[in-house]
């Protein structure tokens, strides 16, 4: 049976009127593209962590942190009579943002995940939209560390950017209609799956730190 | 050669594999990249994004649906998301420009029909006018829709269906055209 708001002449109109004049493409220019990916990618290393080096750097980092903060008490109660001396090598302060950068997505996750999860009044808004602040400020700062550097990371930090701003815009009046579109966007850009995906494996306490 | 032979192949580093999946594909990806973004430059960019992550995550891809129906979630998910950016970023360069206009009076000539449409498929909601595309102009099937795009079959026939219907109200002025 067909729908009352059906017009097949019209949707038929329609179709023929749109691809000959809704932004129709050229002729796919293939090897001036194709050029592009392989120089990209020639000039692209991201490392995949193994589960075990992923165990493995995550104590390397516990260690660091340690030796790190260590290091720092000593310089501040020695720091009036010594020279100053580098904290940490390049490479150890990398692994450092590796940790934050692992404490932060765990809560953002949940975080999401809460957000995304069914049952929300609208009292929920003003507090999703605070919470979201208070990440969105970490989010931009993890975009300007060191963090922000790694190719694989860096997408994911500007897509959870994108969404953190949308719900900290949501005011306690707006519908389920705002939160339904941010949702959408969410299942859109797979958000979730990859910040999932982004978070190595790991001890409960130390992937849910700081979590809400 | 089929082709989960040929996906073998590019996992093994094949290069004369990876550009044979690329020419297999490639036409789809841009076309709809170019659809949905109505900018060469944009659409050659999301297009070359699409095929360097396809390639990166290969080994994540296990054959459960059509290596096409994979490739087009990752389409998707970079054109929106580059959309949305530029979106944000043209945003803030027209509230600069209306600045600067305050006081500038501006004359618009009678859109013709062809304008008209384009403003009313760039006026409609984004999960709208990406089904529309998708189905209407590029000939998707709602299947490969709702897996691109990860909602429900149903769903992308409904946001088709209000498509249409929202098109109809903006282009009511020109019923002439389809009517006669």
């Amino acid at each position: 049976m067909m729908d009352q708001h059906e017009d097949p002449t019209f949707e038929q109109w329609l179709k023929g009127a749109a691809r000959t004049t809704y932004h129709a493409p050229r002729t796919t220019p293939r090897d001036e593209m194709w050029n592009k990916i392989v120089a990209a990618r020639r000039n692209r290393h991201v490392i995949e962590l193994r589960p075990w080096m992923r165990w493995a750097v995550a104590a390397a980092a516990v260690l660091i942190l340690g030796i790190g903060i260590g290091r720092w008490t000593a310089h501040q109660a020695t720091r009036d009579n010594e020279s100053p001396i580098a904290s940490a090598s390049d490479s150890s302060r990398n692994l450092v943002y590796a940790v934050a950068a692992t404490q932060y997505l765990s809560r953002t996750e949940t975080f999401l995940t809460s957000f995304r999860a069914p049952g929300r009044s609208r009292a929920d808004n003003a507090r999703f939209a605070s919470q979201a602040r208070d990440l969105l400020t970490t989010t931009q700062l993890m975009i300007d560390s060191p963090a922000g550097d790694d190719p694989r990371l860096r997408p994911l930090l500007e897509d959870l950017e994108l969404v953190l701003v949308q719900i900290a815009q949501l005011d306690a009046r707006g519908g389920a209609h705002d939160t339904d579109l941010i949702t959408q966007g969410m299942n859109q850009s797979n958000v979730l799956p990859k910040l999932r995906s982004a978070i190595p494996a790991g001890p409960v306490p130390v992937r849910t730190e700081g979590a809400l | 050669m089929d082709e989960s032979q040929l996906i073998a192949r590019v996992r093994t580093g094949d290069s004369a594999a990876e550009r044979a999946l690329y020419d297999a594909h490639v036409d789809r990806v841009y076309r709809l990249a170019f659809r949905l973004a109505g900018d060469d430059a944009l659409a050659q960019d999301f297009t070359q994004e699409t095929f360097i992550r396809a390639f990166d995550r290969l080994g994540s891809f296990r054959g459960d649906s059509a290596f096409s129906t994979w490739l087009h979630t990752i389409t998707t998910t970079v054109v929106l998301n580059g959309l949305r950016k530029v979106k944000r970023f043209r945003q803030r360069e027209a509230d600069i420009d209306d600045a600067h206009d305050i006081g500038v009076a501006q004359r618009h000539a009678e859109p013709d029909l062809k304008t008209r449409l384009k403003q009313a498929i760039d006026d409609l909601p984004e999960g709208y006018r990406t089904v529309f595309l998708m189905h209407d102009v590029e000939g998707y099937t709602h299947e490969e829709i709702g897996a691109a795009l990860g909602v429900e079959t149903g769903t992308s026939k409904a946001q088709l269906s209000r498509a249409r219907a929202k098109l109809r109200v903006a282009l009511s002025d020109f019923a002439g055209e389809w009517t006669a």
